[in-house]
């Protein structure tokens, strides 16, 4: 049996989670919020925190437990997986049910692929965008479990960011990495992007050192882009990062011709930002006067 | 406020790696990002406690008198850490679980221990919240500013910018994401004075076999077929333009 803890801060990962359950075997979701269209035997708790986890993981003896590589999945999984000694496997994008579980993970920054085997039981922390979550949704049949243990962690205020510009929102997204290189290089970015009718965004590293404030940020811990256009300047494409970029169209500038931004783009241009945006600025200004 | 801080090495992913069926080979280290953003808020965590800071770095045998270790213990010196300590693993292992294992012991007397989320080279778990499994304390990851008011106060990151604020007892171990603050830059001039002046407690452990995980090949991921333009800037730049223009942007 396979046991699913849904993601409590992100809900859509938790269809992921069940579309790939149902290809596991059977299989039981916990979830604290009130899903009602999870397909299969769902359970549904007063709170979700590591006790509950484990005595629901004591309760059923599950050979494999599945969280979202998301903010509630990444507390509660490996605190499990300390207390338990169980193996587990993080990062994963592929999950076949067998004697042993064979699971793929991404990792070394989205650069390297790695099959394992692994024992039975299991936990396995698995990234979003890989199973179709509308084959998780379907008719629940819902079983309520009072399991009200108090935890150690307990939030007290949720605190959301100021926003200038919705970045999920816009058309067109100029968004810089590390490449940049140096804070002055974003006015760059940001004369591009006016020239384009666009907003100008960064990946954790630019947020990080404060160039861009934190409602500019994509990725996982950001916002997701979905308009038109997405142009990664200098943006190498860690799993994190890409895993907020939907757009319909990448367009990447990294130096690395390996770099991993480029498996997500529709046009990759091997330069360094640096130089090529004054060049390109330079054109897109003369068409536009 | 007794503090503790985890530094680790991990392949430096700009220099680039080798990648072999049965293991990644590096060409160089560079400190674990994230553990040195826990680094940075450990720090802003002595300066609004009063506590002490000592900092642990981990490392494989094979890797105990690598430069960037001695770099990553080195720029704690350098920003205030009261200790150092260089807990060396007797065998290279994959699995935060066996590490977790190994260090155990020596991270009982923290009120306070932060870590990075995760490091770049993992797949078979993540220290932090292993570690507060094993020890029985509270665990907190994705963590992005850390206050005390008497009792804990974490800020962690719950997707689409959204932060939470959470009180956590103690003791406890955080997985940081970013620091509340940049992480300050230390000149060169003072991370050579640190290397000299610094002294490190080397602590050797066994690193127990769990087994359950067994790895059947690294490879790369496919390359899906794309435009990948490359020459000369203005070549460059006048193709970017047709593409601009192919997408009705200009």
């Amino acid at each position: 049996m396979i046991l699913v803890f849904g993601e409590e801060f992100e809900r859509d990962v938790t269809y992921e989670l069940v579309a790939l359950a149902k290809r596991l075997g059977d299989y039981k979701v916990v979830v604290r919020e009130d899903f009602d269209d999870i397909d299969g035997d769902v359970i549904r708790v007063e709170r979700l925190n590591w006790k509950v986890v484990k005595e629901l993981h004591d309760r059923f003896k599950p050979e494999g437990v599945l969280f979202a590589n998301a903010p509630s999945g990444m507390d509660l999984a490996p605190k499990l997986a300390g207390i338990t000694g169980i193996p587990m496997v993080t990062n994963v994008i592929k999950l076949e049910n067998g004697d042993r579980f064979k699971a793929t993970s991404l990792t070394y920054g989205g650069k390297v692929l790695v099959d394992l085997e692994v024992d039975k039981p299991s936990i396995f922390v698995v990234n979003r965008g890989y199973y179709d979550p509308n084959e998780g949704r379907g008719t629940p049949k819902v079983e309520k479990l009072d399991l009200d243990f108090e935890d150690d962690v307990e939030l007290i205020e949720v605190v959301k960011p100021e926003e200038d510009v919705d970045i999920s929102k816009a058309e067109v997204v100029v968004s810089v990495g590390r490449g940049i290189g140096d804070e002055s290089n974003i006015e760059l970015a940001k004369e591009l992007a006016e020239l384009l009718n666009g907003v100008v965004a960064g990946s954790r590293p630019i947020i990080d050192q404060g160039w861009l404030p934190k409602s500019r940020q994509v990725g996982r811990s950001g916002k997701t882009v979905t308009g038109k256009v997405y142009i990664a300047l200098g943006i190498s494409g860690a799993t994190e990062h890409v895993e907020g970029v939907k757009a319909k169209n990448v367009i990447a500038v990294n130096t690395d011709r390996d770099a991993p931004i480029f498996r997500i783009a529709k046009v990759g241009v091997v330069a360094d930002v640096n130089e090529l945006l004054p060049v390109l600025i330079e054109k897109l200004r003369e068409i536009k006067s | 406020m007794r503090i503790g801080a985890i530094v680790r090495i991990v392949p430096d992913l700009v220099m680039g790696i080798e990648i072999e069926e049965s293991e990644i080979v590096p060409f160089k280290y560079v400190p674990n990002e994230r553990d040195e953003h826990a680094l940075e808020e450990a720090v802003v965590f002595k300066e609004k406690t009063g506590g002490t800071l000592e900092v642990v770095g981990i490392v494989d045998d094979e890797l105990r008198d690598d430069e960037a270790m001695e770099e990553a213990l080195a720029l704690a010196y350098a920003k205030g850490a009261d200790s150092l300590k260089k807990i060396v693993l007797n065998r290279r292992t994959f699995d935060r679980r066996e590490v977790a294992r190994a260090i155990a012991d020596h991270f009982k007397d923290y009120d306070v221990v932060m870590v990075g989320i995760q490091s770049i080279d993992s797949f078979a778990g993540y220290l932090g919240g292993i570690l507060s499994g094993v020890l029985g304390y509270s665990y907190v990851g994705g963590v992005v500013g850390v206050d005390y008011d008497g009792g804990l106060i974490v800020q962690k990151e719950l997707g689409g910018g959204v932060v939470g604020k959470f009180r956590v007892k103690t003791p406890a171990i955080l997985g940081v994401v970013s620091a509340e603050r940049p992480i300050t830059f230390v000149p060169l001039v003072k991370l050579r004075q640190a290397m000299k002046e610094m002294k490190v407690e080397e602590i050797e452990v066994e690193v127990p076999d769990m087994g359950g995980i067994e790895v059947v090949r690294f490879y790369e991921p496919e390359k899906p077929e794309i435009t990948l333009l490359e020459g000369d800037v203005e070549e460059l730049a006048d193709k970017l333009v047709e593409v601009f223009k192919s997408l009705s942007l200009v």
